[in-house]
Order: C-alpha cells, then sequence, then structure tokens
C-alpha cells in the first residue's frame, strides 16, 4: 500500500509494468513448481504406502507432541515429513508436505491454532544442514574452502531457531492459546 | 559425498517399497497427480505477495529501509555491506541469490564479508514466500508467527557473522 502511494508520486507508469512483470514470473516459478512438487508429492507418496512414514512419526513423534502440543496421528506424519525433509535440506520437499500439514490441522482450528504457527516458524527460520546451493556457489567462485561455511552455517540457524520456538511459547502464555 | 545421499535413499526406500508389496510406480502416480491442485491452490497468493514485493524495491522503499537500519545493524555485528541481504532475504529467494553473486564476486570467495553473506543466506529463510504458500487461503492469523520469524532472521545472521569471525 505504501509503496503504491509512494510510487503514484514518483514513476506511475512503472506501476502495473512492474505487477504484470511479475506475475509473469511467478507463472514461471509455478510451472517449474508444478514439476518439483510432482516429483517429490510421488515419492512421498511410495513414503506413505510403503509404512515408512508411520516409522517416521513413531520416531518423531514424542518430539513433534512436545513442541506442537497436538495428538493427531495423520498431523503428525505430515509434520515429521516436513521436518525431516528440512533437516536433509530438500526445500523443495518440504513444502508439499508442509502445505499437507497445514490443510490437515485446519479442518480442527481449535486444537491446532498453536501447532501452525509453530511449523511457520520452524519453517521459516530454515534449520538446513548443507547448503548446498552456497557451497556451490562458493566454489563457482573460486573459494579455497568451499565448505568452511557449513558450520556457522548449522550454529546460527539452530540458535535463532530454537530462540524463535521459545518466543512462541512465551507468547502463547501470554495469549493463551 | 552430499550428492550421493538422496539418489541412495531414493533407492533404498524403492526397494523397500517392492519388498513391502507396494505398487512403487502408481503410487508415485497417485501423488503426483496432486500436485497440480498443490499449485493451483497457493498460485494467486503468490501472485499477490511477490507483487508486493517487487512494488517495494520499485518504490525505493527498501532502499530507504537499508538506509535507516544499517547503522543499527552495525551495532549488532553485521557488516553494513551484508545489511541489505540480511533485508532482502525474508521476500525474495532468487533476488537474494543474485545479491549474494554479486557480494561474492565484488569482495571475493574467501573474505570475511562474502562469509558472513553466504551464512546470512544459509541460515534464513524467505519468510514471507513461505507464509503466503504454507497459509494459502488459511483464515488462521499468523502475524505473530511472521514477526517471530523475521526476528529469527535477525538473531541468525548476527549469530552468523560472530561465527564467522570466530571460525
Amino acid at each position: 500500500m505504501v509503496s503504491l502511494s509512494v510510487l503514484i508520486i514518483v514513476e506511475p507508469n512503472l506501476i502495473i509494468n512492474t505487477m504484470i512483470d511479475q506475475s509473469k514470473d511467478v507463472v514461471e516459478l509455478c510451472i517449474s513448481l508444478l514439476a518439483i512438487y510432482a516429483v517429490w508429492l510421488g515419492i512421498l507418496e511410495i513414503v506413505d504406502q510403503s509404512g515408512l512414514g508411520d516409522k517416521l512419526a513413531k520416531l518423531l513423534s514424542p518430539i513433534i507432541k512436545k513442541l506442537f502440543k497436538i495428538n493427531d496421528a495423520q498431523q503428525i506424519k505430515y509434520i515429521s515429513y516436513n521436518i525431516s525433509s528440512n533437516i536433509l535440506g530438500l526445500g523443495n520437499a518440504s513444502t508439499p508436505s508442509g502445505i499437507k500439514a497445514i490443510k490437515c490441522m485446519e479442518k480442527d482450528l481449535k486444537h491446532t491454532r498453536f501447532a501452525m504457527l509453530m511449523l511457520l516458524v520452524i519453517n521459516s527460520t530454515g534449520i538446513q544442514l548443507l547448503p548446498t546451493t552456497i557451497i556451490g556457489l562458493r566454489a563457482a567462485a573460486g573459494s579455497d574452502t568451499p565448505s568452511d561455511i557449513i558450520l556457522p552455517t548449522i550454529i546460527s540457524s539452530v540458535v535463532a531457531t530454537s530462540i524463535c520456538v521459545l518466543l512462541l511459547f512465551v507468547y502463547k502464555k501470554f495469549k493463551k492459546i | 559425498m552430499s550428492a550421493y545421499i538422496i539418489p541412495i535413499l531414493l533407492i533404498l526406500l524403492i526397494v523397500y517399497g517392492v519388498y513391502k508389496k507396494v505398487n512403487v510406480y502408481s503410487a508415485f502416480c497417485q501423488g503426483a497427480k496432486n500436485s497440480f491442485d498443490l499449485i493451483k491452490g497457493i498460485f494467486p497468493y503468490i501472485v499477490a505477495i511477490m507483487i508486493c514485493v517487487a512494488l517495494f524495491r520499485v518504490s525505493g522503499l527498501g532502499t530507504v529501509l537499508v538506509q535507516f537500519l544499517s547503522p543499527l545493524f552495525s551495532l549488532l555485528g553485521i557488516p553494513k555491506e551484508v545489511c541489505e541481504l540480511v533485508l532482502l532475504k525474508p521476500f525474495t529467494g532468487s533476488g537474494s541469490i543474485s545479491l549474494l553473486e554479486d557480494i561474492i564476486s565484488r569482495y571475493g570467495a574467501d573474505s570475511y564479508i562474502a562469509r558472513c553473506a553466504c551464512t546470512i543466506m544459509g541460515s534464513s529463510e524467505t519468510v514471507f514466500y513461505v507464509s503466503a504458500v504454507y497459509f494459502a487461503g488459511s483464515k488462521q492469523k499468523i502475524t505473530p508467527a511472521i514477526t517471530i520469524s523475521l526476528l529469527g532472521g535477525v538473531i541468525s545472521a548476527v549469530f552468523g557473522c560472530l561465527m564467522c569471525r570466530i571460525i
């Protein structure tokens, strides 16, 4: 809104152009996402049907129950997919499972308000064990030790995520959600 | 090394699926079919959020914000050369990647500045994009979570720069 009003004063003819250009970019993005999600949703379905998903959920459920305060098996399963793909650095796989988890929790809003916020916080503070894209970039730019950022990255993202999770718990206490 | 992890996991998964008598091929197709619906659901929200981001950038408000916040960030130990990255990262993934490339080529891949930038890039996420996609069509109020996540981005930047100095 504010950006719009500034633009009207400065450069009015830029507005519609920018909007359409950006929208075109999103169409391109969505087409590549369509492909990426198809692959990962396919793989997820195999994980699901082979019963591996339930095992993974069982393994992670003590932590998830504590963090998210939920009890529904289906929800726990999707959240465990989401978290494990995040940790493996598969950002593209974590999004479809995250969306599924949110859709699933949406059905029973009374109990999942907090869990939904928690999922967003964990996903958007980004725990990642192997920042492969960035290591690739550094190697391409002729770095001698392209992977020496792994440790600082892990430490700072773990610290930030834990602080944020704590903050959300504090918020919960004040607001009683 | 890391290039092998995912393919190996995939092969193990397929072998396990066959062992469990799952029709792996049709399971894959069933899952992949959902991709269309998923994209159809999130598309309008990504368009809206990306337009807001683009307008914000084009209007020059982004630059104003950088100038306003960079003294504050310097106090926290974030070099001023990477301030823009800290602020850009929550909005756009591709935009911040190109900024990162720019920083790397300007200061050299092994410089302190570039290492800070890489750490910041790796330890934070595109908050607005993630929340638009995850909560497409949801009525849930998510402002508190977004605020906390944005704060988290700054915290990880502070720690990342600190770690780059130590390690």
